[in-house]
């Protein structure tokens, strides 16, 4: 082989290297940019739950110009577990439009543990808190008349603070869609016609 | 309105009735209110009713659950007062009502943990008479079966920090002769796993 030639082999595997080395790059910039958009890569931050009192319910069952859906729940609790991703989804489709929040009656002890878990496993957004009341019997008549303290319950209330709708057990997604857009499209109720 | 679609109506309207599902609801069965004797197999499935089963002084309707972690918690606490208060003429009767436990497990459960009968409410159509909801739940009947106390066993379902045992307050005012000052407690608990109708 003449040094020529082999000089010319040389520079072709050298620009071959280079172009390859150069694809490989932009592919690994490319799928991390795609990562960081679809937050694949970015560990989820475990949801914050927050403590509640008496006060604290009182406050948090108060509607802030929107309807508001609340769910009571329980780790400890299997239908509680089993509706849930159906809620989680309920609230992509309706945010902005309600609020909606989740109140857990596990134990104190679990506000950093299980309960946090389960929502981060849940892909939950819903502000989340735990229940400690100093009165259980106190807490479930600020709830509802309705309410009994078993668990899962799912009620809303119309902007004013009105009871609108509950559910004492697992959601019939259905028909709390139905509930959910009869409160959003007053002039359709047949309270209104 | 002509007398035909008056009549269409009154039937709809009957229709509607009948098949209108009977949820439960706390208020449906208020204290003061008559028990009507009644009978329920119990879990070797021998028929059992209230009145052969209710003491001298009464006796307690408790809703439970063989799944439910709350009743976990409360089962020695549930023995410990049907045992103390046994001997005061006040007897407990176990009824579950939860459609998705076997009768096998439920007569297992039982076994285990009561020594008073447990009887199974298929169907839940006892559950809906009295609007129980939760397990568990107490209804506290005197002698003459009319309700005293319905709700909750005590407000510490943990029974770390009981300040107030609900039943135990309810029984002893009664035996003493005197009025029950709180005849109405709720708590947090397991729903009773109903039949879809």
């Amino acid at each position: 082989m003449s040094f020529v030639r082999i000089a010319k082999s040389g520079a072709f595997a050298a620009v071959f290297v280079f172009c390859l080395s150069a694809s490989m790059l932009g592919q690994a910039k490319t799928a991390a940019g795609n990562s960081a958009v679809a937050g694949a890569a970015i560990p989820r931050k475990p949801p914050v739950v927050k403590q509640l009192n008496i006060a604290g319910l009182r406050k948090a069952l108060t509607p802030a110009g929107k309807p508001l859906l609340v769910n009571f729940w329980a780790t400890w609790c299997d239908p509680c577990r089993e509706e849930f991703p159906d809620l989680v989804k309920l609230d992509a489709e309706y945010k902005g439009k309600i609020d909606f929040i989740t109140i857990s009656l596990d134990e104190l002890s679990e506000i950093a543990r299980d309960v946090p878990k389960f929502l981060s496993e849940m892909k939950a957004e819903m502000p989340a808190y735990l229940l400690k009341a100093e009165d259980d019997d106190a807490a479930i008549t600020i709830v509802s008349k309705d309410f009994a303290g078993a668990l899962p319950f799912t009620i809303l209330y119309d902007a004013s603070g009105k009871q609108a709708y509950f559910r004492q057990g697992k959601v019939k997604m259905e028909t709390l869609r139905a509930e959910l857009d009869k409160l959003l499209s007053p002039t359709t109720s047949p309270a209104n016609k | 309105m002509s007398r035909n679609s008056s009549a269409f109506l009154a039937i709809l309207t009957l229709f509607a009735f009948i098949l209108t599902p009977t949820m439960g609801n706390a208020a449906d069965f208020a204290v003061g209110t008559t028990l009507e004797n009644f009978s329920l197999p119990d879990t070797s499935g021998k028929m059992q009713s209230f009145n052969d089963l209710k003491g001298k002084n009464g006796a307690v309707i408790v809703f439970l659950s063989a799944q439910c972690p709350v009743v976990k918690q409360y089962n020695e606490r549930i023995s410990q007062i049907a045992a103390d208060y046994q001997a005061k003429g006040i007897t407990f009767i176990g009824i579950n009502s939860n459609h998705t436990e076997s009768a096998e497990w439920v007569k297992t459960n039982a076994a285990e943990n009561y020594k008073f009968p447990v009887l199974i409410d298929k169907g839940n159509l006892f559950a809906d008479k009295l609007g129980a909801t939760v397990t568990p739940e107490a209804y506290y009947f005197d002698a003459k079966n009319t309700l005293l106390y319905h709700g909750a066993i005590d407000n510490d379902k943990s029974g770390k920090a009981i300040t107030d045992s609900y039943l135990r307050i309810a029984f002893d005012s009664a035996l003493s002769g005197k009025a029950i000052e709180k005849t109405r407690a709720n708590a947090f608990g397991c729903s009773i796993k109903r039949v879809e109708k």
